[in-house]
Order: C-alpha cells, then structure tokens, then sequence
C-alpha cells in the first residue's frame, strides 16, 4: 500500500528510543506500510516526526503491529519541546494484519508530532506508516 | 546490530541468593556478599550480553525484588504497569523472568509457584521466557531438593531450570545469559511474523 510519504515532503524522524539499523525510523514515513520501524524492547517508546514547516492536519493515520496505548503530542516551536498532548487512544489487538488507526483532529498546526507508545499488546511493537492529511 | 532491552524480573524467598547471584553477575564473579543484606523493595542491576556470533546483543535491566513478604506491594508496583513510585522504573511490563530458590530449603523451592503467579499476574497473556535456578548448590551435605525434582517442575511450567552456587562463582551466569538469548529469539520470531504482514 502507497500512501503519499513524508518524507518527500522534508518530514524528518528525529528521535526514536531504540533502533534496529536493518529497521530504522525513517521507514515510518516513507510512504509504504511494508517496510517498518520496530521496538527493541521496554516501554515506553517514542519517535518524534519533524516537518519542514509548520503543517495544518485535520487526520492521522497509523499503521502499526501490537502497539496498544498511542498518546499524541505536538508543537508549534522550531525545536522539540514543549509538547502538549493532542490526542490518545487504545489500539484493538489484531492477529494476522496490521493495525490502522484514525485520528480525527479539529484542524491543528504543528511543526513537530511525538507520538509516545506506552503499551504493547507483546514485547516488541512496530510501526509501518504515519501519515497526515 | 541491534542492541535490545529487558526488564528481568528477579524473585523468590528472602535469602535464597537473589542478590548474590545479580551482584556476581554484574561484577563478573568478583563480588560476593558474605554477610546477608536484606534487599528492601527493589535493586536495579543493569549488565548487556552479547549474544554470540550475531554482534547483537540485550541490556538486562535486573529487578532485584525482595523476598521479604513486606516489600512485596512495593515489589509488584515496579514489575508492573509503568509504575508511580520512581520514575527510573517506569518501563512497564516485565520481559523475562528469573525465580530463584535455595537448595537447602525445600519450603523455598514450594514458594516458587507462587512466585510465578504474582510476576505472571502483571504480564497480561504476554509471552515471558523464564528460567527456574535452584543456588547454594555448594551446600551438597544439606540439600533438601533434588535436581531432577526441580528439573521436572520447571519443565512443567516452561521454564529452564540452573543450578548455581553464588558462593563458589558456580554457573552464575547462565540464567541470565540464558534469558537474554530467548528474549533475542523472540525478537527475531516476531520480526519474521510482522514481514509476513505487510
Ligand atoms: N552457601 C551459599 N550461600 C549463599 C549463596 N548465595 C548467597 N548466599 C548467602 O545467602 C545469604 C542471602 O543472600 P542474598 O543474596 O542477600 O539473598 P536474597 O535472596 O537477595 O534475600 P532478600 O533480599 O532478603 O530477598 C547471604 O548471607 C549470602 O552470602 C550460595 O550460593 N551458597
Ligand atoms: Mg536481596
């Protein structure tokens, strides 16, 4: 499935708290849910997405494996902190296919998105897409 | 190369070598208490092992727990969910588990079950390798349990048993190695089961 990357649109990920190099972050926003980010143990865990300017979004996407409690956080500044928390929600276990979530947003600008994994459904989650619409 | 991280849960009865054994680990068999220290809620003993010939390897963040029956609602505050008390223990569920008994001591070997329960409680129908250890292996003249015992209750419950002897720097490694490559075995399962997915 091809949706339209990130990444094209000079969205960064600057930050994960852990990392396989066969499975780097940067595959979460490169558009196709095959290739995937996954965690390397122990909750919690977050990636930041970084865009190249500030964005306004009204929907996130996700596709994910045994992730099971999702928080959201978002800023408006040049560097990442201050963060406040837009959204969060508990992801339904699935078996056999990914997991994909909506977010709707009332129209938001952000310039950077955390999103911060709290809980899995196993020991090690993965993350395939992130978009933004 | 990747470098994974596991929460190692450490329990059984007061005294039956807990620390001891996490202490010779961590110090590479150059430290052992002779006297006993009870431990008081719970120690963090942090040691990687490499996982042979892969260059990968897993960080063991060792949760020492008391034995002591006062301690043990502190205790399963921090096996849990991310806990309250500290923030330096705030890594939600439990990884791997290690239940140590003490040879000698026959009622410790029966508590062991009862360990299991109280660490399997907080896991959730979560997948958590764990090993069986039977220390003081070194006090041969008392020994109440024998191996072959033990040996068949841990196999009954999935587990891998070890005996050990903190004392004479006996085999006190293999648990923990032992854990961190099943934890590194499921991590690559679950890497094979999610590139089937997508
Ligand atoms: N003979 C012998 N003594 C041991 C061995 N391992 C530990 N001990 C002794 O047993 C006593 C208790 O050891 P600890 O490691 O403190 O026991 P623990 O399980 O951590 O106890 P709590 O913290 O109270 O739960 C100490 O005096 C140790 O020196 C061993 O392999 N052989
Ligand atoms: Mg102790």
């Amino acid at each position: 499935m091809i949706h339209a990357a990130l990444s094209s649109s000079g969205a960064q990920v600057i930050l994960a708290a852990s990392s396989d190099e066969n499975y780097p972050p940067e595959n979460i926003i490169d558009g196709n849910t095959e290739s995937f980010w996954i965690s390397t143990g122990m909750f919690p865990q977050e990636f930041i997405v970084r865009f190249s300017e500030a964005v306004k979004m009204s929907l996130i996407t996700i596709h994910s494996y045994n992730v099971k409690n999702l928080r959201i956080e978002k800023n408006t500044s040049s560097d990442a902190t201050d963060f406040e928390l837009i959204t969060q929600k508990e992801f339904e276990h699935t078996d056999g296919h990914l997991q994909e979530n909506d977010f709707q947003l009332s129209a938001t600008t952000a310039t950077h998105l955390r999103f911060i994994i709290t809980s899995g459904y196993d020991h090690f989650v993965s993350v395939h897409s992130v978009t933004v619409q | 190369m990747v470098k994974l991280r596991a929460k190692c849960i450490l329990v059984g009865d007061a005294s039956v070598g807990k620390s001891a054994l996490s202490q010779m680990f961590r110090s590479d068999g150059a430290h052992f208490q002779k006297n006993y220290s009870m431990t008081a809620g719970v120690e963090l003993v942090v040691k990687s092992v490499s996982i042979p010939d892969s260059g990968d390897s897993v960080e063991l963040f060792i949760f020492d727990s008391a034995g002591k029956d006062t301690f043990l609602d502190a205790c399963e505050k921090l096996w849990g969910q991310p806990s309250v008390l500290c923030v330096v223990f705030d890594w939600g569920q439990p990884s791997v588990l290690c239940v140590v008994f003490d040879v000698s001591s026959e009622v410790s070997f029966r508590s062991c079950a009862l360990w299991l329960d109280r660490v399997r409680a907080h896991c959730q129908g979560l997948q958590l390798p764990g090993v069986l250890v039977g220390n003081k292996s070194d006090l041969s003249s008392r020994r109440e349990v024998e191996m072959a015992m033990a040996q068949e209750w841990a196999q009954s419950q999935g587990l891998e048993y070890h005996e050990t002897s903190a004392k004479e720097m006996e085999n006190c490694e293999a648990p923990f190695l032992s854990l961190a490559q099943a934890f590194y075995t499921l991590y690559q399962d679950r890497i094979q089961t999610i590139q089937t997915l997508a």
